[in-house]
């Protein structure tokens, strides 16, 4: 492991921001802090950066503690939510900022600066203020910034938050691409699934300052380890033990041992299959047509459930159906008991 | 009934309610416009017509080819010019470091520092004068325990005086641009291994260098136009405000003031216009969601600037609480022993001036804060090509000395040529030019809290049926009423303490607290003058508190209704 942080905990006043958390970085890898504001991720985020202190436990980069070192002497890159850019320095000024505090030779500066305009394809802003540039540009130039100085690691703090969102879907393809190029150890934070699940190589899924399920993206949204993780990670329908067992009882199988309430179902709205059955036990409540796919609500003995499908839509609201799990689809969950607001 | 008599019955109503609103709208910028020629525009004018007017009645330059070459003249403004930077220079640069240390810095007992920013703004420009005397005079404190000999008033006892009193002001200009300064600008320059005092170099003074010149210009203003500290604390070190004064009280020659007045306009007028463009630099810079820095501690930045820090609001402090403690006591320097003697003020009238000033004071608060109130309200009616000249009409009395107002206004109605001369030896003209006076701040402070009011508030308002008098009572002056209630005790204070403006205006019946304090010490009861003081600002002290109660509870009244 490059970066590991063992059994940090941070508190802030009563709040305990973040509760014995331990969590690692290998050399050139993408890792996404994930969870729902509040969570914890944006405190790790800082600690390791050196902007927060730590409390108990501590951060090491390849074995050297880096607990008791300021911010500065990490030689970390890191990225705000809010561009952040020196608004009294050109955007030249502002990528050459870290490599003249380190004393490099003017002419070596200026052809980084060169080079890091083409590569956040930006080559003919050198001389604006950041006043003068869009939110999508200021945060190429933060990032170029950011990047100058050959960061041991990238920190990214919801660097697209602030977007639009067509320029937030074209950069998150851009940093993916260029942190595999570059191959920069990062750790991003972000309450977005979908960027976490487009550009990472693992996630961090993180729910109240504990860490909830570590993995790659793959595993995170069909191997959910609780309820939280399966809500939060796309949608889902998440049906109790005791409903599956009076209604899909195939599914039981493969469930681990527990009471009744220790483990609920999940099953992936797109896992359903749906037939036309004039004796089937669903009804269609509700259809939606969302371009790519369809979106049908049904009800039925296991309550209510979502059902997405492709191609065209067959269903009308009132019709009865039947549905057909695979057992393979169906994931058992640990019920953590927590209600997430999508 | 037919569509057609329908909508010839509501026609006529409709286009009444149209015209009275135009109507009320007009008349709501007419009003205090108005009042600004008469009050202002025209004392202006008559002050210049008088500066050229000859000792036989003809008009030309004479009277400036005298002052010119007048010895005295030329000695007086280069006193204040070395006076005002001399103290601008210390006033900025300790103004700049308290600033800093309120706001970059980690230290306790901030609150304490707070306080003694804010405590000469409710005391009259002459106390911090009184209480040099007090410790450094003749029959000081230092010299009564240590024997030394010093000799306070001329150049560096005014210099102290008006450092101390200018420096709230530039702490508060300097302090609003620290604190738009972004925390992520400093995080970003940390993680890119930038030290601190590099941080310092290349982020903070960019950022607030426009405001140190902003600072400088005001404190610069307020120190050559003051008068307080320069009659009480000056000597013989005469400068262009005591010039002012001896030209007109004390060799009666107003033509002779007037071009004074006129000298001192010049370099007032042309420090208000580089201030106010160095304002508009520093608002482009202002950047949106900001968060806000919170200094860590350490060590070797926060205990030097803490001791500093203590060590210039103690000076503050301790010239402003000495001037209250002599005042107690029986004979400075040499008997401490407590007494309430000098409260019973023996100079004829008493207290009946103090008394004067609180009502003249409320009158000018009351008045003045429904005028620029309601000029404000007449100014969002009204279209752009008359708004324009008349926005900045509104802010121009800021940039004319209290000493030439009151000239001003004593060559305008002191005159028996306009009916104007009824106003002569009247209370409500001092209300008047207090208010004038202040007019600029009063106007911006409103106009802050209109340009924040959401004006489809006011369109869902008259989409209801609503008039403009209407919305504006109902749905602007509650939304506005923390400015207006700054607004309000902001010309009630500064009617208490003014002296500049109403010395001229006073009369053997009608004076005001600021300048029985000025006769006390010119009779040489200066214990009793520090009495004087302790009451006013006893009075403003109270009003302050008020006034923070006030927004304090339209805060928790606006809070309670969006549920927070």
């Amino acid at each position: 492991m490059y970066l590991t942080v063992s059994n940090a905990t941070k508190r802030f006043g009563t709040f305990v921001a973040l509760d014995d958390v331990s969590v690692s970085l290998k050399k050139g890898e993408f890792v996404s802090l994930l969870g729902p504001s509040g969570c914890g991720k944006t405190t790790l985020l800082r600690i390791i950066a050196g902007l927060t202190d730590i409390d108990e436990g501590d951060v090491r980069i390849e074995d050297v503690a880096m607990s008791d070192m300021p911010a500065r002497k990490r030689g970390f890159g890191i990225v705000f939510q809010s561009y952040s850019l020196f608004p009294n320095m050109s955007v030249a000024e502002n990528i050459a900022y870290g490599l003249k505090v380190r004393k490099t030779p003017s002419d070596q500066i200026r052809a980084r600066v060169k080079e890091l305009l083409e590569i956040i394809k930006l080559p003919d802003i050198i001389d604006k203020y950041p006043g003068q540039l869009s939110g999508g540009q200021q945060q190429r130039v933060a990032l170029a910034r950011a990047i100058a100085v050959d960061p041991k690691v990238l920190l990214l703090d919801e660097p697209l938050s602030a977007l639009d969102a067509n320029v937030r879907a074209s950069l998150r393809h851009e940093i993916r691409q260029l942190q595999r190029e570059l191959k920069i150890p990062t750790l991003m934070v972000t309450h977005d699934q979908e960027e976490a699940l487009e550009m990472s190589d693992r996630i961090i899924c993180m729910n109240h300052g504990v860490v909830v399920q570590v993995g790659t993206p793959e595993e995170l949204y069909h191997k959910p380890a609780t309820r939280f993780v399966a809500d939060f990670m796309g949608s889902s329908n998440l049906i109790t033990t005791k409903l599956i067992r009076e209604t899909l009882p195939h599914l039981m199988s493969k469930r681990p041992d527990g009471p009744d309430d220790a483990y609920d179902a999940c099953i992936r709205p797109e896992e359903i299959t749906l037939l036309e059955d004039e004796n089937g036990v669903a009804t269609v409540t509700s259809t939606s047509f969302l371009g790519n796919l369809n979106r049908i609500d049904l009800d039925g003995p296991f309550g209510e459930l979502l059902v997405e499908t492709h191609g065209p839509c067959n269903f009308k609201t009132g019709q009865k159906v039947s549905i057909d799990v695979k057992p393979e689809a169906c994931t058992w969950v640990l019920n953590d008991e927590i209600e997430v607001v999508a | 009934m037919s569509v057609e008599t329908f909508g010839a019955q509501v026609a006529p109503t409709f286009r009444r309610w149209i015209d009275s609103d135009k109507a009320l709208a007009a008349i709501c910028v007419i009003v205090p416009l108005i009042g600004l020629f008469l009050f202002f525009i025209y004392p202006m004018i008559i002050v210049f017509i008088r500066s050229i007017t000859t000792p036989d009645g003809t008009y030309g330059l004479a009277n400036y080819a005298q002052i010119l070459s007048s010895k005295g003249f030329w000695r007086a403004t280069q006193h204040s010019l070395v006076m005002g930077g001399t103290t601008t220079v210390l006033s900025v640069g300790l103004g700049f470091i308290i600033a800093l240390g309120l706001h970059r810095c980690a230290f306790p007992g901030k609150t304490l520092i707070r306080v003694a920013i804010v405590l000469p703004l409710i005391a009259p420009s002459l106390v911090q004068a009184l209480g040099l005397i007090f410790i450094l005079g003749r029959n000081g404190l230092i010299s009564q325990f240590t024997g030394v000999e010093m000799e306070i008033y001329g150049f560096w006892g005014l210099v102290i005086a008006n450092t101390l009193y200018g420096l709230p002001q530039a702490v508060m200009i300097i302090s609003a641009a620290l604190v738009l300064l972004d925390a992520r600008i400093y995080e970003a320059a940390d993680v890119l291994g930038s030290s601190p005092l590099r941080q310092f170099r290349d982020l903070t003074l960019p950022a607030v260098i426009f405001a140190v010149l902003s600072a400088s210009f005001v404190v610069f203003t307020i120190t050559i136009t003051d008068f307080g500290n320069a009659a009480v604390i000056g000597g013989d070190y005469s400068v262009l405000a005591t010039e002012i004064y001896s030209q007109v009280i004390g060799q009666r020659n107003f033509n002779m003031g007037a071009v004074v007045g006129i000298m001192l306009l010049l370099p007032v007028i042309l420090s208000y216009y580089i201030e106010r463009q160095a304002m508009k630099r520093q608002k482009t810079q202002k950047a949106t969601n900001v968060h806000s820095y919170v200094p860590r501690f350490r060590a070797i930045r926060d205990v030097p600037m803490g001791i500093v820090n203590f060590l210039i609001a103690g000076m503050i402090l301790s010239v402003i609480c000495i001037v209250i403690y002599a005042s107690f006591v029986k004979l400075w320097p040499y008997n401490f022993d407590f007494t309430l003697k000098h409260y019973n003020i023996t100079l004829a009238g008493g207290y009946s001036s103090l008394w004067m000033t609180v009502w003249i004071s409320i009158g000018a608060a009351v008045a003045g804060t429904l005028a620029v109130f309601t000029l404000a309200i007449g100014l969002r009616h009204t279209p752009e090509i008359i708004a324009q000249p008349v926005r900045i009409l509104a802010a121009m009395p800021a940039a004319v000395p209290g000493m030439v107002l009151g000239l001003a206004y004593i060559l305008t109605f002191n005159s028996t040529a306009t009916p104007l001369y009824l106003l002569y030896g009247s209370a409500t003209l001092i209300a008047v030019i207090n208010f004038y006076h202040y007019h600029t701040q009063a106007y911006l402070t409103v106009m802050t809290g209109f340009r924040q009011f959401p004006s489809e508030l006011a369109e869902a308002g008259s989409a209801l049926g609503a008039g403009i008098g209407r919305i504006s009572t109902t749905i602007i002056a509650p939304f506005v009423a923390p400015m207006l209630v700054s607004v309000f005790f902001f010309l009630f204070m500064r009617s208490m303490v003014t002296l500049s403006a109403v010395v001229f205006l006073t009369t053997p019946q009608l004076t005001v607290a600021a300048v029985t304090i000025m006769r006390l010490d010119d009779a040489g009861l200066t214990s009793q003058a520090a009495a004087f003081s302790t009451a006013v600002m006893a009075v403003v002290g109270l009003a302050l508190v008020g006034m923070k109660g006030a927004l304090l509870l339209l805060a928790k009244r606006n809070s309670r209704k969006s549920g927070r």
